[in-house]
């Protein structure tokens, strides 16, 4: 944790190769080809990432699926077959079947979409609050600030699982509240990392010459600080993902998340544990999706990070 | 960053791992290997939940009385197969009327705090029983009784206020189990904490939500028992845990075996699995004051829409009898009837012609233990075959009893269909039907959960029980039986097999077909 903290948000400041819209852009497109694009440069730096690479490339893969999931399943995912219940893994269903005989292999292209919409839009809106928060919180400072700051503090203070069981327990279970449950407790995380950021840029002398031209603090934070944040919230939207992806799995096996016939991984996992001595394939499969998805946005998240990070130089 | 992806992916590994082992599950089938012979004279047994209370009359749970037994007696016992035996009553004798009821009392039992056990003592118990003041969770069986009269020391005559046929069965139930009158007096309210009675054991420790433990009884009165010198109940939820602890000799007996790990256990060195028929009937009862439920159509169309079969064999592993009545076969006053048969056609054809052609989105509520969440599944699977929605709802015991019983209007009951078990404890009709589907049962007063209020059928049950004699009760049941079946105020499931696993070396330790222990003349025979 302390790495994404210091690396790119400290180096933001320095700006030789901002992240996002650079600031010496008219210049850019003055001189031509001699300064290559932020976006070339980043793609220059990634593409050296071999791991991050290949996550990629299967995270592009869930999203082809979690698209044509329903359409390239073998089987209908809520269709039983009680005379074939809990068989392993065959050509006929390569990843076995399930209690009630139903297809897994099926039931996992059509849980990814789940997945991916869960981690997504959960990080989605902690991102956007969190970035809102973290913002006004570094730029204004004073009780805003320690407001913001300490209500993050009390947040952060709870175990990330023990709040959102806490959320589920006012809310109550489903995949929905489970959205809203991840996304509560990503915020603090963001506006922390946003609000360092924040203070850090607000005193850079180009801020200093904007505001002494005349710039509003709206346009200070929008078009100023904001930019210089963003390679930060990248970097750890991807790793957030993971993360929550993790977190609504964990609810759904502990049965807060999905309800049945729902083919979520962690819904999955859960029923599949009460046959793991005699038919161990009903939870490895959904365990392994849901670990190779985690690991997936992981490594893309580091991938990202060294990438954008301006210190390591290539 | 290599060195960092490693450390990720190794993290990761680990939390796969955990997730993995956090299951429980035995880890292989190669445990059972070791000698089956037996150090001592102490058996631990491990079972599903936690003990609530050691107050026979104040338990409502099957497990507390399984603890119970095994320190306290009552006036009449319980054979293997749930036939009654005499044990602190050697004898007794019923008025034709079936209003008194004479037991004639073994002589020379004491409690194990040197309390004699005669007529006074049983007095003093019914007394509490029969007094609502005492506001005890099992009054119900008892409030018929007018009065315990003392005819001697050794004998003590029970009057109810109006006929009840079946109730000998109510003094076998274990909520009769007889206490000490000198410790309920002693600690009063919290007798539930200091169970004193005549039995095997005495209450040595209990320290909730871990283990119960109790040590033989120097003074029991039948000779030769107890055979063992403690027993430890252990609470294990965890269904691989307690499994392993079979297999490692850890626990002695093991209650409830999930279904579907018998077939791993069977064949096993020094383990035996048992499956037995129980008198447990698992059925969906359905809200019959509102829509659609109140349409008999409706209701048979579930229950031919459900294959019984299929779900015995997905729940139960095939370990279970469909359902023939609304009580199981080896209670009391069976009365066999037709089963409906698995036609989904037949289903959707009453579906629409009780005006539902598409089905229609219904509700299911049940228990959350790992056996009913697979029940709702599937019957939410084979009701969506014809049309009917079923969202599941599954809960922790606690909220749900609390939704069933705090509803205060009938007609305010959010309860639609509802998927539980009941085991009559007392092996008769009455105990199975009236609580269940008699009109005067609707929550909070019984567990009528159907809200099932016909007439006919209420004053039949009322009918069998107001005499003891067996041909007139019996004849009544058939009616009522038959009456219930047609109108089918639930979807009758099936009577399922109690499956239990012990040691080898272990002897007379079983299940009774309600689901309680008997352990209390267990012994080890090496």
């Amino acid at each position: 944790m302390p790495d994404l903290l210091k690396s790119p948000a400290a180096a933001g400041l320095t700006v030789t190769e901002p992240p996002g819209p650079p600031l010496p852009a008219p210049d850019a497109i003055l001189t031509g080809g001699t300064v290559s694009s932020p976006w070339s440069e980043f793609w220059r730096k990634f593409r050296r990432q071999k791991l991050a690479m290949v996550a990629g490339a299967f995270i592009v893969l869930l999203f082809i699926i979690a698209i044509f999931g329903p359409v390239i399943a073998p089987y209908r995912m809520d269709q039983p077959d009680y005379n074939n219940m809990l068989a392993g893994p065959s050509l006929q269903h390569l990843c076995g079947t399930d209690e009630f005989g139903r297809d897994i292999f099926s039931r996992i292209l059509v849980g990814t979409r789940i997945s991916l919409w869960v981690g997504l839009s959960s990080v989605l809106v902690s991102a956007f609050f969190g970035t809102i928060l973290g913002l006004i919180s570094g730029f204004y400072g004073k009780w805003l600030d320690a407001f913001i700051m300490r209500f993050s503090d009390v947040l952060l203070a709870f175990p990330g699982i023990l709040l959102a069981i806490g959320i589920i327990a006012i809310l109550g279970p489903g995949l929905g509240n489970v959205i809203i449950a991840v996304a509560i407790f990503g915020i603090p995380i963001f506006a922390r990392i946003v609000r360092s950021s924040a203070l850090t840029l607000k005193n850079t002398v180009y801020v200093e010459a904007a505001r002494s031209v005349g710039a509003q603090n709206k346009r200070l934070i929008w078009k100023h600080i904001f930019p210089g944040a963003v390679s930060t919230v990248i970097v750890y939207f991807t790793m957030r993902i993971g993360t929550a992806i993790l977190t609504a799995s964990s609810l759904s096996f502990l049965g807060l998340g999905a309800q049945p016939p729902t083919p979520e991984w962690g819904a999955m996992l859960s029923s599949g544990r009460n046959y793991l001595d005699q038919a161990p394939h009903v939870a490895v499969f959904p365990g392994l999706a849901i670990f190779l998805t985690v690991l997936a946005f992981n490594l893309f998240g580091d991938g990202l990070r060294d990438a954008l990070d301006p210190k390591i130089k290539s | 960053m290599v060195k960092k992806s490693m450390m990720l992916v190794c993290a990761l590994l680990f939390g796969l791992s955990l997730i993995l082992s956090g299951c429980g599950a035995p880890a292989g089938k190669t445990v059972g290997v070791q000698s089956v012979q037996k150090q001592g004279k102490s058996i631990t047994v491990a079972v599903q939940d936690n003990f609530v209370s050691m107050d026979p009359g104040d338990t409502n749970d099957t497990l507390s009385f399984s603890a119970e037994k095994t320190m306290m007696e009552g006036l009449i016992g319980f054979d293997k197969s749930m036939k009654m035996v005499p044990l602190l009553a050697t004898s007794w004798e019923v008025s034709p009327d079936a209003k008194e009821f004479t037991f004639h009392l073994r002589k020379g039992v004491k409690f194990s705090d040197g309390t004699p056990f005669n007529a006074q003592a049983v007095k003093v118990n019914i007394d509490r029983l029969s007094d609502p003041k005492s506001n005890l969770k099992r009054h119900s069986l008892f409030s018929l009784v007018d009065k315990t009269v003392v005819v001697d020391e050794y004998t003590v005559k029970v009057i109810l206020k109006q006929p009840f046929g079946a109730m000998l069965n109510n003094f076998a139930h274990p909520a009769a189990l007889m206490v000490s009158p000198a410790a309920l007096e002693k600690y009063g309210k919290n007798i539930g904490r200091h169970p004193v009675g005549t039995g095997e054991y005495m209450l040595k420790e209990w320290i909730p939500g871990d283990h119960l433990t109790v040590v033989k009884n120097p003074n029991y009165w039948r000779q030769g028992y107890p055979k063992l010198d403690s027993i430890t109940f252990k609470s294990v939820p965890e269904n691989g845990s307690r499994i392993a602890m079979l297999q490692t000799g850890e626990a002695d007996f093991i209650y409830p075996v999930p279904p579907e790990n018998v077939q791993s256990l069977v064949g096993q060195s020094g383990v035996t699995v048992k499956h037995k028929p129980s008198i447990i009937v698992d059925y969906v009862s359905m809200n019959t004051l509102k829509k659609p439920f109140n349409d008999p159509k409706v209701r048979q169309a579930l229950n031919y829409a459900i294959d019984k079969n299929a779900f015995i064999k997905v729940v139960y592993s095939g370990l279970a009898e469909p359902m023939t009545s609304e009580i199981a076969s080896n209670v009391q006053f069976f009365s066999p009837q037709q089963p409906y048969p698995y036609d989904p056609n037949k289903a959707k054809a009453l579906l629409k012609e009780a005006g539902y052609p598409n089905g229609f989105d219904t509700t299911i509520w049940s228990n959350n233990n790992s056996t009913y969440i697979k029940a709702t599944q599937f019957i939410q699977q084979q009701l969506a075959q014809v049309g009917v929605k079923v969202k599941i709802e599954n809960m922790e015991s606690g909220t749900m009893d609390s939704k069933i019983w705090s509803v205060k209007k009938p007609q305010d009951a959010t309860i639609q269909l509802y998927f539980g078990g009941w085991s009559p404890s007392t092996g008769d009709a009455d105990w199975g039907l009236r609580p269940l589907l008699s009109k005067d049962m609707i929550p909070p007063q019984g567990y009528n959960t159907a809200y099932y209020q016909n007439d006919t059928v209420s004053r039949e049950i009322q009918q069998a029980i107001e005499t003891a004699d067996p041909a007139q009760r019996k004849a009544a049941y058939d009616k009522v039986e038959k009456d219930i079946w047609q109108d089918a105020p639930w979807v009758f499931l099936d009577t399922r097999d109690n499956i239990y696993g012990y040691r080898n070396y272990l002897k007379d330790a079983f299940l009774l077909p309600d689901g309680s222990l008997d352990v209390q003349k267990a012994e080890i025979v090496k």
